[in-house]
């Protein structure tokens, strides 16, 4: 038996209320390809974090290379050899190619400066080993997607490197890009380096790794050689739960009425390739797909917030002039964002305020700001949504989580007549305000309101959508019926990687 | 007037104003335990009068500071118009119903040129309106060196004009916070400056016009400062290239001091009228206990950190 590189025996975290990652087993052997799989929030950036030195667990035990292990800091990970390549990479974008290499390891000369000449040398070494043709001299942000995540491995072999962590490294490039990223995999593995490799392409498991370890709920849902599972025994595992009984349900069928919102052949930037679909009054459409799979830019592009590349975009069956938030919300459109702390709300200002931030002319009357009408439909919103505030006066950064996206919903409920676009609705929310928010969607709908929403849970997805689009690497991989999903027919499209060499081509005989 | 009560009463357990007006109270015992000259009516008419020039100065940085913003451009603006007023009027003393709305109109167009430059240039305001009031000094002086002009008597009447005893111009600076107080409250161009100073992706995003309040804002900034321009030359009754050149600083100190934060979205005009009073208050007894004027810096430099960290403590509480 050989000595694995890391081995984590019952690794436990806990936050109040939440524990990411529950008595957690995980090994990497030499010269091993370990891929991590799961859903979001499933555990797999906390573990890779407690390897990396960046969490320290609350409880069992970590040896690495046969000793027993604590790391202190992400410092004294990487000098014992562990290298972890984030999605967001850590370079300086305004800094050389062989500065960022050689960042904590500039070399220098007799008189203790830094050599830029030993410099350049050392890195051009570093990434001929790699195999790959970038100037040293190059500017960071001068480099495609797929050089910058060169450069980040080549910082990993600058050193001694035992252990290589990749957090889904192919979500941002594709083609060539990616054989060459498996190429030197495949060499730094010869070489017996344990690597271990997250990504939600299946394919790409199949491909590269030697063993899978599948995480659920922060615990071990299933781990072996890749050998010894199928793929759909992979998505069950990884899905593995039933539905709750926190649904409303639909208390009538949508009404039959021409298209609210009709998007063709959509594009922007790299992120939205080819994306059609459409929303009818009264009905709840939900978009599913990975994490970096587009459904966020979708939405960004429909509300104005984001460049339109190419396709088209009708409201009610007509195409808007000006792309911008305010002609949406003149046309009736609501945008809850993703992040509603960085850009739905205003944290120091009231509730009132909040509410009636766009649509302040709905409460002017010659002129002036109508203080009493703002307040009544301020309360009237609170008492609708349940807001747990005393009084409209109160400041929202004071409020929880749960009832600053009330209030979001108070203020989007009144502009969006006619679509509403919902964006990751319940995260960060308790199951309590989860409920609730699932059935004032349900309600709007009823009145009806389109609803769009995107949402990584897919029990959500499932359990109010009556219609499912699966997106999957900036293509709309698939439609689902809200009535007959399951969670493992949408991760059976969410991870079907679009053929890197074909592109779209290969889609429409997926989508059948 | 009610919109300035309305804005007090919203605030009232708000501790910024809490600090600022027990200071003043501080102050005003202390001053009249240290000097008997201190607390009388005639000087406290006289204060009112000298803190009209700075409480309008002041007024516009309040509109750019809640932005998250700043306007360094002021000082070199009211001086800039002292010239071109006071050297107007020398010229025809006939026109003031001319010169007056011009010079105005001229602060307000430099003022939203500072904004729009911000937009435009995606450079930060600090080093636009630097940059800008460099322009403004240079160019002010390349056309005159020296204090110089004059002004109609009508004007200069107006500035020491009294009514029930009370500057007239004290009365114009209240009424014009007034205004300005119920105009940020209640008006939707007003409440917008909070919505973009507070989250300029969240204004956005909720539909307002974020460019055009930011140019907005700044030309206020620019016609404030040219009103103080007004008050300044019918006092003076010269036009002086330098005269407001300390002014740029000095009119932070009461918006800070009141309670805007300089990160913007908080605020009003009510802390920056309290904190000029303040200010200006300390300033005079100061003069009166004949405590020379190196010390009046220091003292108001003290006073700007020791009452925004009570703030900044306050609000992490």
């Amino acid at each position: 038996m050989v000595t694995p590189v890391i081995e984590l025996s019952r690794i436990e975290k806990e936050y109040p209320g939440v524990k990411p990652l529950d008595r957690v087993d995980f090994a990497v052997r030499p010269g091993e390809i370990h891929a991590l799989l799961g859903e979001n929030g499933a555990g797999k950036s906390t573990l890779i974090r407690v390897m990396g030195g960046a969490i320290k667990p609350n409880g069992g035990s970590m040896t690495y290379l046969g000793k027993p292990v604590s790391w202190q800091s992400p410092k004294q990970a990487r000098a014992a050899g562990i290298h972890v390549i984030h999605q967001e990479l850590a370079l300086f974008p305004e800094l050389s190619v062989a500065e960022n290499i050689l960042v904590d390891a500039q070399p220098r000369n007799g008189l203790g400066l830094i050599s830029s000449r030993a410099r350049h040398a050392r890195a051009a070494e570093i990434l001929a080993q790699l195999g790959v043709r970038i100037s040293t001299h190059a500017k960071i942000d001068e480099l495609p997607l797929a050089d910058q995540q060169m450069v980040e491995i080549a910082k990993a072999l600058v050193g001694e490197v035992r252990l290589l962590v990749l957090d889904e490294p192919t979500a941002v490039i594709s083609g060539h890009e990616v054989d060459l990223l498996f190429d030197n995999m495949r060499r730094l593995k010869r070489e017996g380096v344990g690597i271990v490799y997250v990504s939600h392409r299946l394919e790409e498991i199949f491909e590269i790794a030697d063993r899978v370890t599948i995480l659920k709920d922060g615990q071990v849902a299933g781990t072996g050689p890749v050998g010894d599972l199928t793929r759909d025994e992979m998505i069950t595992k990884m899905v593995g739960r039933r539905l709750e009984q926190i649904y409303p349900a639909r208390r009538k069928a949508p009404a039959v009425g021409p298209d609210i919102l009709k998007v063709s052949n959509l594009r922007s930037g790299h992120r939205v390739r080819d994306v059609s679909f459409a929303v009818r009054p009264g009905e709840v459409v939900g978009i599913a797909g990975m994490v970096g799979s587009g459904r966020t830019e979708v939405a960004e592009v429909i509300f104005g917030t984001r460049d339109l590349d190419g396709g088209t975009i009708e409201f009610d069956g007509k195409r808007l002039d000006r792309r911008m938030p305010r002609e949406a919300i003149r046309n009736g459109v609501g945008f809850l964002t993703e992040n509603r702390k960085d850009e739905g709300l205003f944290l120091g200002l009231p509730i009132s305020a909040n509410v009636m931030a766009p649509d302040l002319a709905g409460v002017t009357k010659r002129g002036l700001i109508d203080r009493r009408g703002e307040r009544d439909i301020a309360l009237e919103q609170i008492r609708n949504f349940a807001v747990a505030a005393p009084s409209p006066e109160v400041k929202v950064g004071n409020l929880s989580g749960g009832n600053q996206q009330k209030v979001l919903f108070g203020r989007w409920s009144r502009i969006a007549r006619k679509l509403l676009i919902l964006d990751e609705p319940t995260r960060g929310v308790d199951i309590g305000a989860k409920v609730e928010i699932y059935r004032i969607v349900r309600n709007l709908a009823e009145q009806g309101v389109g609803i769009l929403m995107i949402s990584s849970e897919l029990p959500e997805i499932i359990g109010l959508s009556d219609r499912i689009f699966v997106m999957s690497q900036g293509h709309v991989a698939g439609e689902i019926d809200g009535a007959s999903a399951t969670e493992e027919a949408i991760m059976d499209l969410a991870v079907r990687s679009i053929d890197r060499r074909e592109g779209t081509a290969a889609r429409l005989e997926q989508v059948a | 007037m009610s919109a300035v009560v309305a804005e007090f009463r919203r605030n009232r357990l708000s501790l910024s104003y809490v600090i600022v007006v027990a200071l003043l109270i501080l102050l005003v015992v202390a001053g009249g335990f240290l000097s008997d000259r201190f607390l009388t009516w005639r000087n406290f008419g006289n204060l009112f009068q000298q803190l009209v020039v700075l409480g309008m100065v002041s007024l516009g940085q309040t509109f750019v500071v809640l932005l998250g913003g700043i306007d360094l451009a002021v000082g070199s603006l009211v001086s800039a118009s002292t010239v071109f007023i006071a050297h107007f009027l020398e010229w025809r003393p006939d026109l003031l119903w001319l010169a007056l709305p011009l010079a105005l109109i001229a602060a307000t167009a430099i003022g939203a040129l500072n904004g729009l430059l911000t937009i435009v240039l995606r450079v930060h305001p600090l080093i636009v309106t630097l940059g800008m009031s460099s322009i403004i000094f240079g160019g002010t002086l390349m056309y005159n060196k020296e204090p110089g002009g004059s002004v109609p008597r009508g004007l200069a009447d107006f500035s020491y004009a009294k009514l029930w005893g009370i500057p007239v111009t004290a009365i114009v600076l209240v009424a014009i916070f007034a205004l300005a107080g119920l105009w940020l409250q209640r008006s939707r161009s007003g409440r917008s400056i909070y919505f973009v100073g507070g989250d300029r992706e969240a204004a956005r995003l909720n539909g307002l016009p974020v460019n055009r309040i930011v140019v907005m804002a700044y030309a206020l900034s620019g016609l404030c400062a040219g009103l103080a321009a007004i008050f300044l030359t019918a006092r003076t009754g010269v036009g002086d290239p330098r005269i407001g050149a300390a002014l740029t600083l000095q009119s932070i100190t009461p918006v800070v001091v009141g309670g805007t934060v300089l990160a913007g979205g908080r605020g009003g005009v009510l802390g920056t009228l309290l904190g000029v009073l303040l200010v200006t208050m300390l300033n005079n007894l100061l003069n009166f206990l004949n405590v020379s004027s190196y010390y009046q810096w220091v003292i108001q430099g003290l006073i700007i950190i020791i009452a925004v960290s009570i703030h900044t403590t306050k609000r992490r509480q």
